[in-house]
C-alpha cells in the first residue's frame, strides 16, 4: 500500500468490461516528506475520495479481483482514505 | 493503472504464439505537469502494451502494469507486462 493525493477524475467509456460503472481516480503517490510523483496514476474508487484527499492505495489486485472478477486488469485500489497522519516532522497530509 | 498517449502501433514477424494477432500499442507515459497543461506531450519512457480496445495515436490510454495485466487472458496464460484498460474520454485535474 502507498499513499496518494486525488487531483482529479476520468472518464472512460470504452474500457475493458469487468470496468463498467468504475470510478476513475487520477492520483500522485507521496513520499515521506509529503512531496509528491511527477507521474499520475489513475486509480479505482469505491469510497468516493474527494479531490484533494489523501488515501491509501493498494497494489494487490486481489481486492479488483474480489470486486469485479478474475479477469479484470485493474489493480490499483483506493482502500482508504485518510484521516489523519501522525507525522512529527510534518511530511505527509 | 498509469496514464500514457498512444504513439503507435506495432506489427511483430516473427512472434511467440501468444503475441500473434494481437494488437500492440506504443504508450509514451504522461507526466503530471503535461497532464495539467494538456500539451498532448507524454514526458515518460515508452513502453508497449497490448490493445484491445482499438486505440487510436495521439489517444490517452489507461494501462496496468505487472500480474494483472495478465489477468483479462485468464486462464490461458499470455506473456503481458502491459494492458490497456481504459481509453481516456476526458479528464479534469486540479490545476
Amino acid at each position: 500500500m502507498f499513499l496518494a493525493r486525488i487531483e482529479g477524475t476520468v472518464v472512460a467509456t470504452v474500457k475493458h468490461p469487468t470496468l463498467d460503472g468504475c470510478r476513475f481516480l487520477v492520483a500522485q503517490r507521496l513520499e515521506a516528506d509529503g512531496s509528491a510523483a511527477a507521474e499520475p496514476i489513475a486509480v479505482v474508487d469505491w469510497l468516493g475520495a474527494a479531490r484533494g484527499a489523501t488515501v491509501m492505495v493498494s497494489t494487490d489486485g486481489d481486492i479488483a479481483r474480489e470486486k469485479l472478477g478474475n479477469n479484470t486488469p485493474a489493480r490499483m485500489v483506493v482502500v482508504g482514505i485518510v484521516d489523519s497522519a501522525q507525522s512529527p516532522a510534518g511530511g505527509i497530509a | 493503472m498509469r496514464l500514457g498517449i498512444v504513439r503507435g502501433h506495432l506489427t511483430l514477424t516473427p512472434a511467440v504464439e501468444s503475441y500473434r494477432g494481437r494488437t500492440l500499442v506504443v504508450v509514451e507515459p504522461v507526466t503530471m505537469e503535461n497532464l495539467r497543461a494538456k500539451n498532448g506531450k507524454g514526458g515518460g519512457k515508452a513502453l508497449i502494451a497490448i490493445d484491445e480496445l482499438g486505440a487510436a495515436e495521439g489517444q490517452m490510454v489507461a494501462f496496468t502494469e505487472g500480474r494483472e495485466a495478465s489477468n483479462p487472458f485468464w486462464p490461458t496464460p499470455v506473456p503481458v507486462d502491459a494492458y490497456c484498460s481504459l481509453i481516456v474520454d476526458s479528464i479534469d485535474v486540479r490545476q
